[in-house]
């Protein structure tokens, strides 16, 4: 009822139709290095970033978080993983987890930002309750910015997907930035 | 009580004040050094004003289109007139549920509802995650900025807000460990949660999904550990296409903290197998402000607090003096739609500077429309006897060229000599907190005829 309601009184109060904007990527273009302006904003956002090849990202992994105990790995490019799951584990089983291991999709040069799918977390909750997290991104799959990025993505299995710009954080507490709020304590990210 | 003897209250603390004050402003000129890095930032804003324009004049079809293609993805649509009618239905889908115990990540619409008050008369627990959201719900206010909602507490407020609640020990309000403590608290929360309430910052038309943007990662932590998700959002939060996403995400965070983008920007399509996803669209109030043509572009707001951030006003009342879920410039143009007699002292609550309006992501013509909001209040509302023969002997003097030489003469002369307590008394309330400027001892008018003669 309220549905017929609410829409009855948008037809009767909304404007004329005003046309919807043609958008003019041009105007956002730039010259520059896509992937060192991708690294330059995860600094800036609290991530650290390695570029590295691949058969080095487990040492590189071992190296930055060497006390690790239960780890969840989803990708077959990392053996580090101790903890099995599939898309059926109840997501309140990764309480513990230490570490998490996934492959990012795509990252965004304009804000370090990272396109993450249910698909590449296997369970939606993985990247957030790890206590941190490791993306593996091919550095080939950077784009300019967001506009750029919603177009490589437009053809996907809609269901769930996240955009991770660094490690969680939060300035609530008289504008101090502080690092680890709910979500993962620390991102590192590995360009490949 | 009006806006101004609210932020009297607020002024009391002068060293608080200044802190409010700068800390805001340091948030805006966060937000201008991110503006500028951005290629084609006015385009950007240009665009989004577009869009939302747009979406306003087609809205019956875009919540329609929105409403068919969530369907299709399995997600149950519900639609609420006014804030009643929007508790219910979350309260419905709660009992079905049989849930006790709710997580709720940052919502103004369920601020505005009054949900948690409605859901608690129910016996339902429910935590606002946000941790600043956090720290206000435990000092039992509400939140004083739509994006900094804590921004008025000192930390040593949260460290004794703390140990009462969370049994920390006495920190001297050290962040780190307050925020340590709220993660393993609310850890908890999110772990045994039966059902999770986000808000919404973007509902897309054209394939039926809504995004939620946070820094924290509580909407995420809430709604993949609960067993259903409930979204609930306004009739303007919808786009019309998901490439739009990359016009708005690029102005949100930008415009908010200056932030290139929010940690988590999360796209919600459809739920987790063997879960549940709602929505609910919500009015209370919102086709009565599309019908008003001089308001109607309040509605395009995207929630990113840049006119609080920047408005001498609101940094030094803070949020609480409007008495409004929505504080600052925007609070101020939405909320007499709401309720003109309740809020008619707010579209005054500005010196119409058009800062708001200079810094708003999609171009809301804030300062015109308080202008706007005035003279419909002068009509409307009885105003104080001081204020209007004020302005009204002013209008009198200002449309007479000679009596105003006159009034300027002796005004001129009255300041220089007569005594103190004739000068600064009730009727001088910008003498209250401070001294009038030296009065000089010619008009500009005489000064400018000196100064062309001498040439």
């Amino acid at each position: 009822m309220s549905r017929e309601a609410i829409l009855k009184a948008v037809k009767k109060n909304k404007p004329e139709v005003l046309p919807l904007p043609e958008i003019d990527e041009s105007a956002f273009q730039e010259d520059i290095d896509v992937v060192k302006t991708f690294k330059d904003n995860l600094a800036l956002v609290g991530g650290q970033v390695f570029e590295i090849t691949t058969d080095a990202i487990d040492a590189k992994i071992k190296e930055q978080y060497p006390n690790k105990s239960t780890i969840v790995a989803t990708t077959t490019k990392s053996n580090l993983g101790n903890v099995e799951i599939d898309k059926n584990t109840d997501p309140h089983t990764l309480e513990h987890i230490d570490l998490a291991i996934v492959e990012g999709e795509l990252g965004v040069s304009e804000n370090g930002a990272i396109w993450i799918t249910a698909n590449n977390s296997l369970v939606r909750a993985l990247p957030f309750i790890t206590n941190d997290l490791v993306i593996i991104l091919d550095k080939r799959n950077i784009c300019l910015h967001m506009l750029e990025a919603y177009d490589n993505i437009a053809k996907r299995d809609r269901d769930f997907g996240v955009f991770i710009s660094g490690p969680s954080k939060t300035a609530d507490i008289e504008q101090c930035l502080v690092v680890g709020a709910h979500g993962a304590m620390s991102l590192t990210v590995l360009l490949v | 009580m009006g806006h101004a003897q609210k932020a009297t209250e607020f002024n009391k603390d002068e060293a608080k004040v200044n802190w409010h004050d700068k800390a805001l402003w340091y948030v805006r000129e966060k937000r201008d050094k991110s503006a500028h890095n951005v290629q084609g930032w006015e385009y950007l804003r240009q665009l989004g004003s577009g869009i939302k324009a747009n979406v306003l004049s087609n809205l019956d079809k875009y919540l329609i289109q929105f409403e068919t293609n969530a369907k299709n993805n399995g997600i149950q649509v519900h639609w609420a007139s006014n804030a009643e009618e929007h508790n219910t239905i979350i309260n419905s889908i709660l009992e079905k549920h049989n849930a006790k115990k709710v997580v709720k990540s940052k919502s103004m619409l369920t601020e505005e509802c009054h949900l948690n008050p409605f859901l608690e008369s129910k016996g339902i627990e429910v935590v606002d995650t946000d941790l600043g959201e956090r720290i206000v719900q435990l000092a039992e206010e509400p939140p004083s900025h739509i994006v900094l909602p804590a921004i008025h507490k000192t930390k040593e407020d949260v460290d004794v807000l703390f140990q009462e609640h969370l049994n920390t020990k006495p920190s001297g309000g050290n962040p780190e460990y307050l925020v340590g403590e709220a993660r393993k608290h609310l850890r908890d929360k999110f772990l045994n949660a039966d059902v999770a309430i986000t808000g919404v910052n973007f509902a897309v038309a054209d394939t039926g999904g809504v995004v939620v943007c946070t820094n924290e990662g509580n909407a995420d932590m809430g709604v993949h550990l609960a067993k259903a998700h409930i979204a609930c959002m306004g009739i303007e939060k919808i786009i019309p296409q998901e490439k739009h996403l990359g016009v708005f995400l690029r102005l949100l965070a930008r415009s908010a903290t200056g932030q290139p983008i929010t940690t988590y920007s999360s796209h919600f399509n459809k739920a987790e197998e063997g879960k549940e996803m709602h929505i609910v669209i919500v009015d209370n109030g919102r086709t009565e402000q599309l019908s008003r043509e001089d308001f109607r572009a309040s509605l395009h707001c995207i929630r990113c607090g840049a006119c609080m951030n920047t408005c001498p006003i609101y940094r030094r009342s803070g949020g609480h003096s409007y008495d409004y879920t929505i504080p600052g410039p925007i609070g101020s143009i939405l909320s007499p739609g709401k309720d003109l007699k309740k809020h008619s002292s707010l579209p005054f609550a500005s010196t119409l500077c058009g800062s708001c309006s200079n810094v708003c992501p999609v171009k809301i013509n804030i300062h015109e429309q308080l202008y706007k909001w005035r003279q419909i209040i002068v009509q409307e509302e009885k105003q104080p006897i001081v204020k209007k023969s004020i302005l009204k002997t002013a209008g009198v003097v200002l449309s007479k060229p000679k009596l105003y030489k006159m009034a300027g003469k002796s005004a001129r002369f009255a300041l220089k000599h007569a005594p103190r307590f004739m000068i600064y008394n009730k009727l001088n309330a910008w003498g209250k907190a401070r001294d009038l400027p030296e009065v000089k001892h010619e008009s500009f008018d005489e000064w400018y005829k000196k100064r062309r003669k001498n040439e």
